[in-house]
């Protein structure tokens, strides 16, 4: 637990004429699974983007293992070792789930089919599909390759986009098991909407409200503050202890 | 929407335009002109493949494409004549020497105009990437200057394109009359096509092209500099262009500075038919053009534009996205 | 009932009304209203009015286009198809039917306008199903046809040759009405006339038009068509209103060129080079700006009237190689590579840019 892999402070960005971040600043370390919480148009998705390079920051920094990359283009980003799940998965749904790995891997070597070997031991479905056409996979079995896919290269860090959106809750439990298991390659940040999910994976924590990041902490401070879950999130206990939101 | 995936529509409009003209023409004819439609199918190929590559990859409407098909039929003239006076093969009874100085003059122009097509990427393309608007209007601005040029430095006259002797007149076979260019010109064309496809479907720069029509920005977030890879696409498709021109040059027999003009409109249509960004469907497109094209201006002169014209509309009315997805 | 005034949007457009008469920009109007209606005695020379007038059909023509591209959003590359229309049926009426007299010059119009509206609204049904981009090449594509189809049917279009034709009574070259401020007042002068007091009336429409209510809701699908749908406007109805509408104006506009040059023929009205002309007009005067037609217009008949002249200076100091000369005598290279760099410097077109420019002083 020494200094955090990613280190993003006091960054702004727009898209056209928006200004969508107005100061956002967070971390994150190895060992952690870092979520992103807030409420739809918050900015968790484009300060995912904005570290990718996808939208580029008018002001502020982040810095990756001590790199400055808020300059850099997104390919360059990538090659620095970020990868990138977006909201949508990105997949390449013509090509085969073998091709959608070889347009992520950066070089094939020895490293590459060991990585493999981890990937299929997660998610054994990937396997099995292999040489089958992306488009034709199942909701689930595409955010599994979506998550898989940038896992070929050696990337410390994984961002990852409202992975459980629109997935089954018996999907969303394989989720939360593979994500567990990354936790040990990987550090994550995670931007969900399902509060469950955020809450049985992430282990910190940052709220988002309009722009900007408004309050931090360890996950288990979160789960019982009922006033700034109300607040930021729009979740509330109802009186018979169950979650609605 | 409509569903996406109608392989057997296309399958059976194709069928159709090979079947239904038997019973209008002869045999014998109708394989004549079978012949000539392939090889006018072929050469709208590789134009139309090239304009459609750079719409489906880049996102790019190049309407200066015409101009670059030009420009290679003119550096195609150039360098057979050059090579024709320092060897004279072009004159030559050994049809394998015609081949090669065929070739030669293609793959230079190609070449050339590859270079070409790299240059206009970086000056006139990449400023308007993403609005297709702005596209439209400087790659216009663009198509003025190019034809001027060859004006410039080839004089405003038509020329007459010289063809290698082998190629020209036809073979007699059982009766049936085959012009031999256009056998030439499949066996290229096909050759091309194949080319073409095993490179975007085995190699790994072709699996990324082709993950690269579906989604530039992932390709992109994966670690490649995709911008590298939006000047070699374009500078192959202005380049199969070329090689277009330069073929299409030897079928007509002459070039002029506005020849582009003439074939930018059927490798639009092809391309729109076969649904843009997508090989097959260029492939596919351009021989249901070229074949329908040579049985209607057989059966009625006037109405082989016609046709070309009705297939269009058929087509938008029931697929209009184009035959084949991007990126197949 | 209003008891407290008016709506905001009432408010606002009474303040615009008010400045109508006022402003600027008006003076300048009648200035230039002023100067079209004086040149043919201002300048003696023919080929100065051939210029202005041309000037003058084209700046209406490539607003009608304007209304398409740059108030609707529509990307059509066909629209010199309905141009092509009006030039026919005037050509067709006067020249091979013969009927060389006011009734049937005016059916032509009509008839143009009709075909038009009709073949807007059938080819407009294409765009409901295919992307903008598609569009644009399909408009492409039937213009092209057309262009063929003007070429192959001889006997009614007379083929590539074209028509020839007659004017009726005051239109005629033959008719004169004696001399004035310095000029004979012929057929030619009366058709100056005519054609500046059409394509005047047309111009007031347009801009009737994109001020009125229907005009604003096309502003609103341009500039985000979703939003508008959810709004609540049948957008594709006012798409499909405003592409016919440009369309019938684009129609008679060929009418007038018609009558002007008396001569129609695939080249002259109906093919692609017309249409990047078009194209390039609207470009370098401004999308969105109905005046920036006028400007383009005036620049492009300019260069193209003038351009060569200069040129043929410049290539007569020149020496002798023949790339020199033939560097120098293609004036269309620079106006293409002028072009490119207009839209690099101007992407709002030269009247787009400066009015924006005006805005962003007035909001600081």
């Amino acid at each position: 637990m020494g200094e955090p892999i990613l280190h993003v402070e006091g960054v702004h960005a727009f898209i056209g004429k928006h200004h969508i971040l107005q100061g956002v600043s967070f971390e994150a370390r190895e060992g952690q699974i870092t979520v992103l919480l807030g409420r739809n148009g918050a900015g968790k998705t484009t300060s995912l983007r904005t570290i990718m390079g996808l939208v580029p920051p008018s002001q502020g920094s982040i810095r990756f293992k001590g790199e400055a990359i808020a300059r850099l283009k997104p390919f360059e980003i990538a090659r620095k070792g970020i990868g990138f799940v977006p909201e949508d998965r990105g997949l390449f749904n013509l090509l085969t789930v073998e091709e959608n790995f070889r347009v992520a891997m950066l070089r094939e070597d020895e490293m590459t089919r060991k990585r493999l070997e981890m990937i299929f031991e997660i998610f054994p479905d990937l396997q099995r599909f292999w040489k089958a056409k992306a488009g034709i996979l199942s909701g689930g079995q595409k955010q599994m390759l979506a998550i898989a896919r940038p896992l070929i290269n050696p990337n410390e860090l994984l961002l990852v986009d409202e992975p459980s959106k629109g997935l089954a809750p018996i999907v969303v439990e394989h989720l939360i098991e593979a994500l567990h298991k990354l936790q040990a390659h990987t550090v994550v940040i995670l931007v969900e909407q399902n509060f469950y999910m955020a809450s049985r994976l992430g282990t910190h924590f940052y709220l988002f409200d309009d722009g900007r990041t408004v309050h931090r902490g360890p996950m288990e401070e979160l789960l019982h503050d009922e006033e700034m879950k109300k607040k930021y999130l729009g979740i509330s206990k109802t009186s018979s202890g169950g979650i609605q939101e | 929407m409509r569903p996406s995936s109608r392989p057997w529509l296309a399958k059976w409009i194709v069928v159709g335009i090979f079947l239904l003209p038997l019973l209008f023409i002869g045999l014998k004819t109708y394989i004549t002109l079978t012949v000539s439609g392939l090889a006018m199918g072929m050469l709208f190929f590789l134009v139309a493949s090239g304009f459609s590559l750079i719409f489906g990859f880049l996102s790019v409407l190049n309407l200066a494409h015409g101009a670059l098909f030009a420009w290679g039929a003119y550096i195609g003239f150039t360098s057979f004549s050059l090579i024709n006076r320092w060897t004279g093969w072009g004159g030559s009874e050994s049809f394998l020497l015609n081949m090669a100085i065929f070739l030669s003059a293609l793959i230079f122009s190609g070449l050339l105009v590859g270079l070409l097509g790299i240059l206009t990427e970086r000056l006139v393309i990449r400023p308007v990437y993403g609005s297709h608007l702005f596209q439209i209007f400087i790659t216009v601005g663009a198509m003025i200057v190019l034809e001027e040029l060859i004006r410039v430095v080839w004089g405003p006259d038509d020329e007459v394109m010289p063809v290698p002797l082998k190629f020209i007149g036809s073979l007699d076979l059982f009766d049936v009359v085959l012009s031999k260019y256009p056998l030439v010109a499949i066996g290229l064309g096909s050759a091309i096509y194949l080319a073409i496809h095993l490179i975007l479907k085995k190699t790994r720069i072709g699996t990324i092209v082709r993950a690269g029509v579906e989604n530039p920005e992932m390709v992109q977030v994966m670690g490649h500099n995709i911008y590298r890879y939006f000047t070699g696409v374009f500078a192959v498709g202005s380049a199969l262009a070329a090689i277009g021109g330069g073929m299409w040059a030897t079928f007509v027999k002459s070039i002029h500075p506005a020849m582009g003009g003439e074939v930018i409109v059927f490798a639009l249509i092809v391309a729109i038919i076969g649904g843009l960004g997508s090989m097959t469907g260029s492939v596919i497109g351009a021989l249901m053009v070229g074949l329908s094209y040579n049985y209607v201006a057989y059966l009625v002169p006037k109405g082989a534009l016609g046709i070309t014209m009705l297939l269009l509309v058929v087509i938008l009315l029931v697929r209009p996205t184009g035959l084949f997805p991007e990126g197949t | 009932m209003k008891e407290r005034g008016l709506t905001p949007v009432q408010a606002f457009r009474t303040r615009e009304r008010k400045g109508r008469f006022t402003a600027p920009s008006f003076f300048l109007r009648i200035l230039l209203l002023a100067f079209l209606g004086a040149t043919p005695f201002l300048f003696r020379s023919f080929e100065l009015t051939d210029v202005i007038l041309k000037i003058i059909i084209f700046s209406t023509l490539v607003a009608s286009y304007d209304i398409l591209l740059g108030y609707t959003g529509i990307v059509s590359l066909g629209h010199v198809l309905y141009f092509g229309i009006g030039s026919y049926f005037v050509g067709i009426f006067m020249g091979r039917l013969g009927w060389v007299s006011y009734g049937p010059l005016l059916l032509a119009f009509a008839l143009a306008v009709l075909t038009s509206g009709i073949l807007s609204i059938l080819i407009g049904f294409f765009s409901l199903r295919i992307r903008a981009i598609f569009f644009a090449m399909v408009t492409l594509a039937f213009m092209e046809f057309a262009f063929i189809l003007a070429s192959q049917l001889r006997t009614i279009t007379g083929g590539d040759d074209g028509i020839s034709f007659k004017l009726p009574g005051i239109l005629s070259v033959e008719a004169n009405f004696g001399r004035f401020g310095g000029i004979d007042l012929t057929g030619r002068i009366v058709s100056y006339y005519f054609i500046l007091v059409v394509c005047f009336a047309l111009f007031l429409m347009m801009l009737r038009f994109v001020n009125s209510p229907l005009g604003r809701v096309l502003l609103s699908i341009r500039d985000n068509e979703q939003r508008s749908i959810a709004i609540g406007y049948k957008t594709y109805l006012y798409q499909v209103m405003a592409s016919t509408f440009s369309s019938c104006v684009a129609a008679i506009t060929g009418g007038c060129f018609a009558i002007w040059v008396r001569y129609v023929s695939p080249e002259s009205s109906l093919s692609v080079p017309i249409m990047l002309d078009v194209l390039l007009m609207v470009i370098v005067g401004g999308m969105g700006t109905l005046y920036g037609g006028i400007l383009g217009a005036a620049f492009l008949m300019t260069t193209r009237a003038f351009l060569p002249k200069i040129q043929g200076i410049v290539t007569s100091l020149l020496p002798g190689m023949p790339w020199a000369i033939r560097f120098s005598e293609r004036w269309l290279l620079f106006f293409g590579l002028l072009f490119i760099l207009i839209v690099y410097f101007f992407p709002k077109g030269i009247l787009g840019t400066v009015q924006e420019r005006f805005e962003r002083k007035r909001e600081t």
